[in-house]
C-alpha cells in the first residue's frame, strides 16, 4: 500500500483566487492546497467554473484576484512539471502525427535530446499499455486509446501534477473504469499529485484522497470531504464500502442543496 | 494573458497603414515634381478620378466592359447551366462527357484570346467570346453540384408523383437549385469582370482595361491609378449588391 | 454506379472524343467552317509535332513553365511567410487585415499597366505580375489557416511550454496545411493565365507569344497547337498538385 501522503508538503496551492471572464464572475475566494502524491477530485455541477479554476492552476488562465503556487514559486505561465489532460482528447493530439510521434512532442518540447526519445517513448506507450499502436494516427485508435496517448504525452513531461480534466467523460463506463484504475496506479508509482475534475460524484470518491464540492454561480469551494477509503482501491470492494455510500449521500445532498437554491432564486 | 480588453467599435488600428501609406506618396510627390510616369500623389489621382468621370470618358469606358462582360456572362451562363443540368441529373450522361469535357477544363481562357482575336478581330465580339467561354466551366461545375446536392427525398417525391422529365425540372429541380444558382452567377459575374478587364488589357481595344492602357502609355500614372480604383470599386459594388439581393431573396437559404 | 458500369461508360466517352474530333475533320473537309477558324485535326496535330521537334514550341513551352514556376515559387514563399506571421499574430491582423480586405477584389490583371509603368516590359514585369496574382490567394488562404487553428491545440502548445516558433513549425503550420494548399491550388491557376498573358504582352519567349504571332499570321493549326500545349500544362500541373497535396495530406482520412 503507498504511503499517506504528507499533509504538510504542499505542491500546489491557489490562495484567495478569483476570476473574472470579461463581465461574468467565475471563481470567488478560492482556497485549495494540493499534497505531494495526493489525489484531490473537484466536484461540480456545469458552469461552476471546474475547468477555469483547472486552467488557472495549470497557468493558462490568469486569477484576477489571489495567487496560485508551485513549490512556493507563483505560477504565471504554464510550466512542464505540471501537465494538463483534456477532456476533447481528439482535438488534442496532433492528427498528423502518429502515436509516438505526438508523444514526442512533449520531449521535444522539454528538450530531451533525439537519441535518447526512443526509448523513453517506448517505455511511455508501454506504461499506457500502447505497445504495437505507436506507428498508428490518433484517427485509427478507438477513444479510450486516444486518452490514453494524451496521458502517455503528459507523463512524457514527467509531472509532479497531472491536471485532469473530466479525462473519462466521453468514453465508456468499461473503458472509463479501466482507465480510472491505470490512473491511479501511474500516480501511486509516480508519486505524482492528481487534480481530476468530474461532474461523476462516484468516480471522484473513488478516486480521491479528498472531495472538493464547487457550486455557485460564482464558483466557490462548498464542501470538502476527506476520503479515507483503503488503497489500492478496488472497482467492485471499494464502491460496496458503506464509508463509499455515506460519502455519496453527503456530496449529492451538498450538489442538491446548491441546485435548489439556484433554482428557487 | 492580459485581462480581457473591452473591444472598441471600430478598428482604428486598421486605418494606420493606408493612411501612413497614402501621406508618404503625397509628401513625396510634393517634395519632388519631377515628371513621373509610374508614380502620382493621391491627390492627383482623386483629380484624375474626378475628371475622367466628369468627362464622361470613365463612364463610357465602364459601360463597354460592363456590357461585354454582362452579355458573356448571359451566354456562358445560359451554356452552363443548360448543359449542367443533364449531367447533374443524370450520372451516365456525365460519365460519357467526362474526357470531351475534362479535356476542355484545363486550357485556361486566356489561351483563347489570340483564336478570338483571328476569328472576330477587334470588338465587342471577340471579347464576349473570350468571357463566355472562362465562365462556362465554373457554371457548368457549380450547377452540376447543385444539383447534385438536392435532398435527395425531393427527387424522390417528383419520381412518387410520376412528374415527366420537364416538369420535374421546372417544378422541382430548378426552384431547388435556385440559391445556389444564384451565388454561381454571383461568382461568375467577378470571373467575367477579371477576364473583360484582362482582354481588353492584352488585346482589345475598348473598355476600363483599355483605357489603363491607354493611360499608361500616355504616361497619366495619376488617371491609371483612377483608374484602378474605379474598377475595383465596381467589381465591389457589384459584388455588394448581389449579396444584398441574395440575402433579401433567399435569407438563410443561400 | 458499378465498376463495371463506369468503366464502360468511361470508355464510351473516349469513343465520343473520338467521334468529336472525326465529327471536326469532316466539318472542316467540307468547309462548313473556314478552314482558317477550324483547321482539320490533322493538321493541327501535324503542326503540333512539327513545332515541337524542328520549330520553337518545345522552348516556348518550358519558357512558359519556367516564369510559371519562378512567379509561383515567390508567392509560395512570400504568402506563406508572410502570411504565418499575420496569422499568428493579433496585433498584426488588426494593422493589416482592412488593408488586405480593402485589396483583395482587385483583378490581378488590373495591376498589369501599373506594373508595366514601374517595370517596363521586361521579364521582371512579367514575374512581378505572376507573383503578384498568385500571392494573392496564398496569402489569404494562410492567414485563414493560422488564424482557425484549434484552440485546443492552441492550449496543449502553452501548456507545454513550446517557444513561439516551434509552436509554428510544430502546431500551426501543420494543422494550417489544407487550407494553404487550397490556396496554392488557386495561385497554380493564376500563375499560368498570368504567365500566358504576360508573354503576350510584352513578347518574351513563352506560349503565349508564340500563339499571338501565329494569330497575327493566321496560322491557325499552329494557334490551336498552342492551345492544346497550354491545357496540358493546365492539366499536368494540376496532376502533379493533386499528388503532393495527397502525400501531404495523407493523415486525414
Amino acid at each position: 500500500m503507498a504511503p499517506a501522503p504528507a499533509a504538510a508538503d504542499p505542491v500546489l496551492a491557489a490562495s484567495g483566487v478569483s476570476l473574472d471572464l470579461g463581465d461574468t464572475a467565475v471563481l470567488r475566494d478560492i482556497d485549495l492546497v494540493v499534497a505531494r502524491g495526493e489525489v484531490v477530485c473537484i466536484v461540480g455541477a456545469s458552469g461552476c467554473g471546474k475547468t477555469s479554476l483547472l486552467r488557472l492552476l495549470a497557468g493558462l488562465l490568469h486569477p484576477t484576484a489571489g495567487a496560485i503556487s508551485y513549490e512556493g514559486y507563483p505560477v504565471r505561465r504554464p510550466r512542464s512539471d505540471i501537465a494538463f489532460v483534456f477532456q476533447d482528447y481528439g482535438r488534442a493530439l496532433l492528427p498528423w502525427r502518429n502515436a509516438a510521434q505526438n508523444v514526442s512532442l512533449a520531449l521535444e518540447a522539454i528538450g530531451v535530446p533525439r537519441p535518447a526519445r526512443g526509448k523513453r517513448i517506448e517505455e511511455l506507450l508501454h506504461k499506457v499499455g500502447l505497445d504495437g499502436h505507436a506507428e498508428k494516427l490518433p484517427r485509427e485508435l478507438s477513444g479510450g486509446m486516444q486518452q490514453r496517448l494524451q496521458i502517455a504525452r503528459c507523463l512524457a513531461q514527467e509531472p509532479s501534477v497531472l491536471l485532469m480534466d473530466e479525462p473519462f467523460g466521453a468514453l465508456d463506463a468499461m473503458t472509463r473504469q479501466a482507465l480510472q484504475d491505470e490512473t491511479l496506479a501511474i500516480a501511486a508509482a509516480s508519486r505524482a499529485s492528481i487534480v481530476f475534475v468530474t461532474h461523476d460524484l462516484d468516480e471522484a470518491i473513488y478516486l480521491g484522497d479528498r472531495v472538493l464540492g464547487l457550486a455557485g454561480s460564482p464558483g466557490r469551494i462548498g464542501e470538502t470531504v476527506a476520503v479515507h477509503l483503503p488503497r489500492p482501491r478496488d472497482q467492485l470492494t471499494t464502491r460496496e464500502n458503506p464509508e463509499f455510500v455515506r460519502l455519496r449521500r453527503a456530496l449529492h445532498d451538498f450538489i442538491g442543496t446548491v441546485q435548489s437554491d439556484r433554482h428557487a432564486r | 494573458m492580459k485581462a480581457q480588453r473591452r473591444r472598441l467599435g471600430f478598428n482604428w488600428r486598421g486605418l494606420v497603414l493606408p493612411l501612413v501609406f497614402l501621406l508618404s506618396v503625397e509628401l513625396i510627390a510634393m517634395a519632388s515634381p519631377i515628371e513621373r510616369d509610374a508614380f502620382a500623389a493621391p491627390s492627383a489621382v482623386l483629380a484624375a478620378a474626378i475628371r475622367t468621370l466628369h468627362s464622361g470618358a470613365a463612364l463610357r469606358a465602364t459601360s463597354e466592359t460592363l456590357i461585354t462582360a454582362g452579355s458573356g456572362l448571359l451566354l456562358g451562363f445560359a451554356i452552363g447551366l443548360i448543359g449542367g443540368i443533364p449531367l447533374g441529373l443524370f450520372r451516365r450522361a456525365d460519365q460519357l462527357m467526362m474526357v470531351p469535357l475534362e479535356s476542355l477544363r484545363p486550357v485556361p481562357p486566356v489561351a483563347l484570346i489570340p483564336l478570338s482575336l483571328l476569328i472576330f478581330g477587334f470588338g465587342y465580339a471577340m471579347e464576349i467570346a473570350v468571357v463566355a467561354f472562362a465562365v462556362i466551366g465554373p457554371i457548368f461545375l457549380m450547377t452540376r453540384s447543385a444539383i447534385r446536392g438536392i435532398e435527395p427525398q425531393l427527387m424522390e417525391v417528383s419520381q412518387a408523383l410520376g412528374l415527366g422529365l420537364i416538369a420535374r425540372v421546372t417544378k422541382i429541380v430548378l426552384p431547388a437549385i435556385l440559391p445556389r444558382i444564384f451565388v454561381a452567377f454571383r461568382i461568375a459575374l467577378g470571373i467575367a469582370l477579371v477576364v473583360a478587364v484582362t482582354v481588353e488589357i492584352t488585346a482589345n481595344p475598348l473598355g476600363l482595361g483599355y483605357a489603363m492602357t491607354i493611360a499608361q502609355q500616355s504616361l497619366q500614372p495619376d488617371l491609371m491609378f483612377a483608374l484602378l480604383l474605379w474598377i475595383g470599386l465596381t467589381g465591389w459594388s457589384l459584388n455588394a449588391l448581389l449579396l444584398r439581393a441574395e440575402s433579401r431573396l433567399f435569407g438563410a437559404a443561400a | 454506379m458499378s465498376r463495371r458500369e463506369r468503366l464502360f461508360w468511361t470508355l464510351a466517352s473516349v469513343g465520343l472524343a473520338v467521334l468529336i474530333v472525326m465529327a471536326v475533320a469532316k466539318i472542316s473537309e467540307m468547309r462548313l467552317v473556314p478552314p482558317v477558324f477550324l483547321p482539320p485535326p490533322q493538321r493541327i496535330w501535324a503542326a503540333l509535332m512539327k513545332g515541337l521537334t524542328t520549330g520553337n514550341l518545345a522552348q516556348m513551352f518550358l519558357a512558359t513553365i519556367w516564369h510559371m514556376a519562378i512567379g509561383l515559387s515567390l508567392a509560395a514563399c512570400l504568402g506563406v511567410g508572410l502570411g504565418a506571421m499575420i496569422g499568428t499574430s493579433a496585433k498584426a491582423r488588426a494593422y493589416l487585415m482592412p488593408t488586405l480586405e480593402f485589396l483583395r477584389p482587385f483583378p490581378s490583371s488590373a495591376i498589369i499597366p501599373v506594373t508595366i509603368a514601374f517595370f517596363g516590359l521586361t521579364e521582371t514585369m512579367m514575374l512581378a505580375v505572376i507573383a503578384f496574382g498568385s500571392l494573392w490567394p496564398i496569402l489569404m488562404a494562410t492567414i485563414h489557416g493560422f488564424v482557425t487553428v484549434e484552440p485546443r491545440l492552441k492550449d496543449v502548445s502553452r501548456a507545454l511550454g513550446l517557444s513561439r516558433r516551434s509552436a509554428m513549425m510544430k502546431i500551426a503550420l501543420p494543422h494550417a496545411m489544407p487550407d494553404i494548399l487550397a490556396g496554392m491550388r488557386i495561385g497554380l491557376v493564376m500563375a499560368l493565365v498570368l504567365a500566358t498573358v504576360g508573354e503576350m504582352l510584352t513578347g518574351r519567349n513563352g506560349l503565349g507569344q508564340a500563339l499571338l504571332l501565329a494569330a497575327r499570321s493566321f496560322r491557325t493549326a499552329d494557334l490551336y497547337a498552342g492551345i492544346i500545349l497550354l491545357g496540358v500544362i493546365g492539366f499536368a500541373s494540376m496532376l502533379i498538385f493533386d499528388r503532393v497535396e495527397r502525400w501531404l495530406l495523407r493523415w486525414r482520412s
